[in-house]
């Protein structure tokens, strides 16, 4: 049924003749806190603040960038150490953060010295991420309390990934792999990838992991089954050396990374309608979505854990 | 028990008061083809009284014993009288013969002072042949197109078949061919009807005031009644159209004793696709068509006993496939439908029809890419069984009784998906089973001459019955759980008591006030996740969890005809309350229902409906037509939806222009032109953004408070008939003379939407560009559906 939406998106452009840009009412805008936090096995809580905007509100990089805000006191707690987390801007980095910076909130890092731009986070390893534990968020910010909890549970290795071509290719292929999903439990999964075979730049190709078209699933279909399944190559759509045949998939000889995370059933919840709000924007056949955040007291976003585990894949035959 | 005792006592009581009257009784038939006049009037103008014939054409008048002239009147027929002595019960049946003339006329009917006189309160007939020569969307002459253009219906969206009456939704309209359910009244995802113009007879749209014999659904009914085929000869008529042709068949089975018809259409847009993607192209094997058949029989056993035998079935078919993608998409869907009737005549007074229907829904969806292949499958299938009696006890009483059961199967929604050899658990299908009955009764009666009501009542039952698996979903913490029940088990059990009422006080010959009140239970549900209609909508049942929807509507209206009935008008009144109404939860996927039960993805709310539509129309002339304007408001409350606050429905319309009107030139061109002004629909867009992940998201605002621009429309249409008559020389007195053709046929031209107005079918938020780049920006976007379409037909009849 899923695929039904992507369907119908597919056959609407043969019936309808044409699309206009209109401005029209739109009530209801109402100011709200969007929180971005998360925190995975072995790596300190992040946590980025932004403010929503009029559907109408400009939307140039200044815009957008002075949407995020700074001043708030954030705090993490797995129970029994509780930190106050590091205001980190742009304007102050440590020496050597810029790329990761940059990433983050998804400029070039020669921009970053331009804007004032706050991340929370922390050195203080007693509240990095460890497997079992629940990890605690409070944000205090203009007067008002936001409060959330997440889980990092007990990650699923897959059991086997590789490569094959795909129909009568011989060079382009998805990536598969093969998991064997524990039953009588929820288990929900987020897979990323990145390549790490050299450029010509002398550089791993990737630099950073990047989610797929649609990277969660979870096991209400196969829970306790050990099946086969693929995915695309999401770098490939943006990338100018990939030719169209390739698009989609990966090429003979890629060393490709497969980070596969667990999170629980909350966040998945949160996660499966973010991204079919994203991919069902503007579809008559959707139903509008709000994202159902896991944080109280009125604020937009979620507080993420994960629990990745890694695998190396060699696409060759 | 006590309503057999109160059964009893009703007819007892009018028995004893039928000892010094006569009745005449018989049926009444088109002489051309033998199909049963429906409507037709039998008129005793020296009593002023007189009956109509029900929809097997079958009449009874009982008056005073005495020597009476009768009149016998049709819409388009020339009317009859004759002088009969009733000093004992006669039996008359005649063949009323059609005027050329008249036929011609578009017009909506042309029963004559009949909207002042009857009961009848929010009710309209629509005459098919008329309709034949209104504009069409692509040639396809369309029934429902046309009801949306009467007051207090609208169209679901442009070019849609869904009707939403009064502000109800679009489930609470009972739609019937010939008394088998249609569950999905639409080909193309909603761009056409099922009905096939050239196989039906008769249309009739209750919008208010629902007598006790309709059951089952809120808003209204639509009854469409198939012709029966003519059994005095045979017959062919059809079409060529842009997009399809029609092609129908009827004759005697044995003339003046049975007919049947047979009737077929089928769109060409499958072949067209496939003319346009070559071979080679990875999408080769993508199309659609959709085709539908009509079928009918009927047979007279006797003088009193009479079968039909109908059968409907129509089909979709959407295929899309990507050869690279190694990608393939099957839809189908369609229904089936098959009555079976029997009427007997008991007596002059007492009219018997038997009903058996079967009707059938499916939709299925089934994908496959590479290994993967998942197939998804939904429907409703009804098994039918009702009794009907007509019981005409004097002229001042017409009474209906009768009792109808029906038996669900509800399939919401099936899925079964694999990868290779792994089948993956989908859980066990949610199959849902229940029993609806009614009885019911009602007598149409003249109080005074003045006053005339329509009383009835109906006691509805549903039984929600096993097997069935409920599911009960524990919070995060909660594990989940479920019970079941086994074969035959009692899930829940619904009843209630449906009062219905509407009157009549006469003010004069042309003027007249009528009043309504109808409480209907609503036992069964379309629940939809989209903001459009969808085959995907599903249809589910009232259980322990979905109670039964109610509402009640009281209407009252004021009606006034001109210049010797040549004009009609009306204003009416109506508030609508509504109960248990359903939707689903916010942010409930397409899928959610699996492993579970479908009702606890839904929310439950009230909903309320007030408005005022005029409507004043001219039956007679060259010039015919009406014009329609609806003031109305429609609103929803539901605690788990909107914060709890008021929101208004998404047809919420508050203001609905139509404008129809049909000029005949000469006996050989008729033209047509329709206008709609409607307020634009409401519809939920986001009210901001905001950014995680560095992904754009938004977040919607209130429920269906943005509201696109008006919807306004244009359609002409012109037909040019060839001429009736071909000279032919007459060899015995030398003379040309003029001979009628057997061969008839017309070119219809049609255009929608004449000046090209972009109106919006729905709006969407759409971003793109690069924040980086510096041109990115989000805009609200309109997409139009529709253009200037001209469309051509010829129709042919032999």
């Amino acid at each position: 049924m899923k695929k039904l939406l992507p369907l119908l998106i597919l056959i609407f452009p043969f019936l309808f003749s044409c699309s206009k840009e209109v401005k029209i009412d739109i009530p209801g805008y109402e100011e709200q806190l969007c929180i971005d936090g998360s925190i995975e096995t072995g790596m300190p809580p992040i946590v980025l603040l932004s403010k929503s905007q009029d559907i109408y509100a400009p939307t140039n990089l200044d815009a957008f960038l002075n949407s995020f805000i700074s001043g708030a006191t954030v705090t993490v707690s797995n129970g029994s150490s509780t930190v106050v987390l590091d205001e980190i801007c742009t304007d102050n980095l440590p020496a050597g953060s810029e790329e990761l910076a940059a990433q983050l909130f998804g400029i070039p890092a020669t921009e970053l010295a331009n804007y004032h731009l706050c991340a929370y986070t922390t050195l203080n390893t007693s509240v990095w991420g460890e497997v079992g534990k629940t990890y605690y968020l409070t944000v205090n910010f203009e007067g008002k309390t936001y409060t959330s909890s997440t889980q990092i549970v007990t990650p699923t290795n897959l059991t086997s990934s590789f490569w094959k071509p795909d129909g009568n290719s011989t060079e382009w292929g998805y990536s598969w792999a093969s998991i064997a999903d524990q039953a009588n439990q929820y288990d929900g999964y987020k897979w990323e990838v990145k390549r790490i075979n050299i450029g010509i730049d002398g550089q791993p190709r990737d630099a950073f992991f990047t989610k797929t078209y649609n990277p969660f699933f979870d096991d209400a279909f196969f829970d306790g089954l050990t099946f086969d399944f693929f995915y695309e190559n999401p770098m490939s759509w943006d990338d100018p050396a990939i030719p169209s045949e390739g698009k989609g998939f990966y090429h003979l000889g890629d060393s490709v990374v497969i980070k596969l995370s667990k999170v629980d059933e909350k966040l998945f919840n949160y996660y499966e309608k973010k991204f079919a709000q994203i991919q069902t924007a503007g579809n008559p056949f959707a139903t509008p979505t709000n994202i159902p955040t896991n944080i109280t007291g009125g604020a937009l976003g979620v507080w993420a854990g994960f629990s990745p585990t890694y695998d190396t894949l060699y696409c060759v035959q | 028990m006590r309503l057999l005792l109160l059964f009893f006592i009703f007819f007892t009581s009018f028995a004893s008061l039928a000892q010094q009257k006569s009745t005449i009784s018989g049926y009444l038939t088109d002489a051309k083809s033998g199909e049963a006049l429906i409507g037709a009037k039998v008129y005793i103008p020296s009593l002023k009284v007189g009956a109509e014939t029900n929809t097997y054409g079958f009449y009874s008048l009982t008056v005073e014993k005495g020597i009476y002239t009768i009149e016998f009147r049709f819409s388009g027929m020339s009317n009859y009288s004759k002088e009969f002595d009733l000093s004992q019960d006669v039996s008359f049946n005649y063949e009323m013969g059609s005027t050329e003339k008249q036929l011609q006329e578009v017009v909506i009917s042309a029963k004559k002072g009949e909207n002042i006189n009857s009961t009848k309160i929010g009710q309209i007939e629509l005459d098919v042949e008329k309709i034949k020569t209104l504009p069409a969307f692509m040639g396809e002459v369309d029934i429902i197109k046309t009801i949306q253009l009467l007051p207090g219906v609208s169209s679901v969206s442009e070019g849609g078949q869904g009707f939403y009456v009064r502000g109800g939704g679009p489930d609470q309209n009972l739609v019937l061919l010939d008394e088998g359910v249609v569950y999905n009244a639409a080909h193309l995802f909603g761009f056409f009807s099922v009905f096939n113009a050239d196989a039906v007879k008769s249309v009739n749209l209750i919008k208010g005031g629902m007598p006790a014999n309709y059951g089952g659904r809120m808003a209204s009914v639509l009854e469409v009644n198939m012709n029966e085929g003519n059994n005095k000869k045979f017959k062919v008529k059809g079409g060529l159209g842009v997009i399809s042709s029609r092609i129908t068949v009827e004759g005697p089975l044995k003339k003046d004793k049975g007919s049947f018809i047979v009737s077929g259409r089928r769109t060409y847009i499958d072949l067209i696709m496939k003319a346009a993607i070559p071979d080679s192209s990875p999408f080769a094997g993508s199309g659609y068509y959709f085709y539908d058949l009509n079928l009918k029989l009927n047979y007279r056993l006797g003088p009193k006993d009479r079968i039909f035998l109908s059968g409907y079935y129509g089909k979709d078919q959407f295929t899309f496939g990507s050869k690279e993608d190694d990608f393939k998409v099957e839809m189908p869907w369609g229904n089936g439908i098959a009555a079976f009737r029997w009427n007997h005549q008991f007596s002059n007074k007492l009219f018997m029809n038997v009903i058996t229907t079967f009707s059938d829904y499916q939709f299925s969806f089934g994908s496959a890419q590479d290994e993967f292949q998942i197939k998804l499958k939904s429907g409703v299938r009804d098994l039918t069984g009702k009794v009907d009696f007509s019981y005409y006890p004097s002229t001042r009483h017409k009474v209906k009784f009768g009792v109808e059961t029906v038996y669900h199967t509800f399939n919401p929604s099936s899925v079964s998906a694999q990868s290779q050899d792994v089948v993956f658990d989908t859980g066990t299908p949610e199959m849902l089973y229940s029993f609806e009955s009614a009885i019911y009764a009602m007598d149409e009666f003249d109080v005074t001459e003045k006053l005339k009501i329509n009383a009835g009542l109906r006691y509805s039952m549903f039984q929600h019955v096993g097997p069935f698996t409920r599911y009960v979903n524990g919070d995060i913490s909660t594990p989940d759980t479920s019970f079941t029940y086994s074969n035959g088990d009692i899930v829940k059990f619904y009843d209630g008591l449906e009062p219905r009422f509407s009157g009549r006080w006469l003010l004069n010959d042309n003027n007249s006030i009528k009043f309504g009140y109808s409480y209907n239970y609503q036992y069964v549900h379309l629940t939809s996740l989209s903001a459009v209609s969808l085959p995907t909508d599903i249809w589910y049942p009232s259980t322990d969890k979905a109670k039964p929807q109610k509402g009640w509507q009281g209407t009252v209206g004021y009606f006034r005809n001109f210049f010797k009935n040549q004009y009609e008008g009306s204003v009416e009144v109506y508030y609508k309350g509504m109960k248990n109404l359903i939707e689903f939860k916010e942010g409930a996927l397409p899928g959610d229902n699996l492993n579970d039960n479908t009702d606890n993805l839904l929310v439950f709310g009230e909903g309320w409906a007030y408005g005022i539509e005029f409507f004043f129309k001219k039956s007679v002339g060259k010039l015919t037509g009406w014009i329609g304007y609806t003031w109305a408001k429609t609103e929803r409350k539901f605690p788990d939806l909107n914060n709890g606050n008021v929101f208004p429905a998404k047809y919420d319309r508050r203001h609905d222009l139509t404008v129809v009107a049909g000029y005949k030139l000469n006996d050989r061109l008729t033209f047509g032109a329709s206008f709609i002004y409607a307020t634009g629909n409401t519809l939920t867009l986001p009210s901001s953004w905001y950014v995680q992940e560095q992904n754009l998201l938004f977040n919607y605002g209130a429920r269906n408070s943005t509201r696109m621009a008006p919807y306004h429309r244009l359609d002409l249409s012109v037909t040019l008939y060839d001429k009736a008559f071909k000279k032919k020389y007459d060899e015995v007195t030398g003379e040309t003379i003029q001979v009628k053709k057997n061969f008839r046929s017309n070119w219809s031209l049609s255009c929608y939407n004449v000046y090209n107005r972009a109106n919006p079918f729905f709006l969407y938020v759409d971003n793109d560009g690069d924040f980086l780049k510096g041109d990115f920006k989000i805009t609200v976007k309109q997409v139009t559906l529709f253009p200037i379409i001209p469309s051509l037909t010829w129709n042919f009849e032999f």
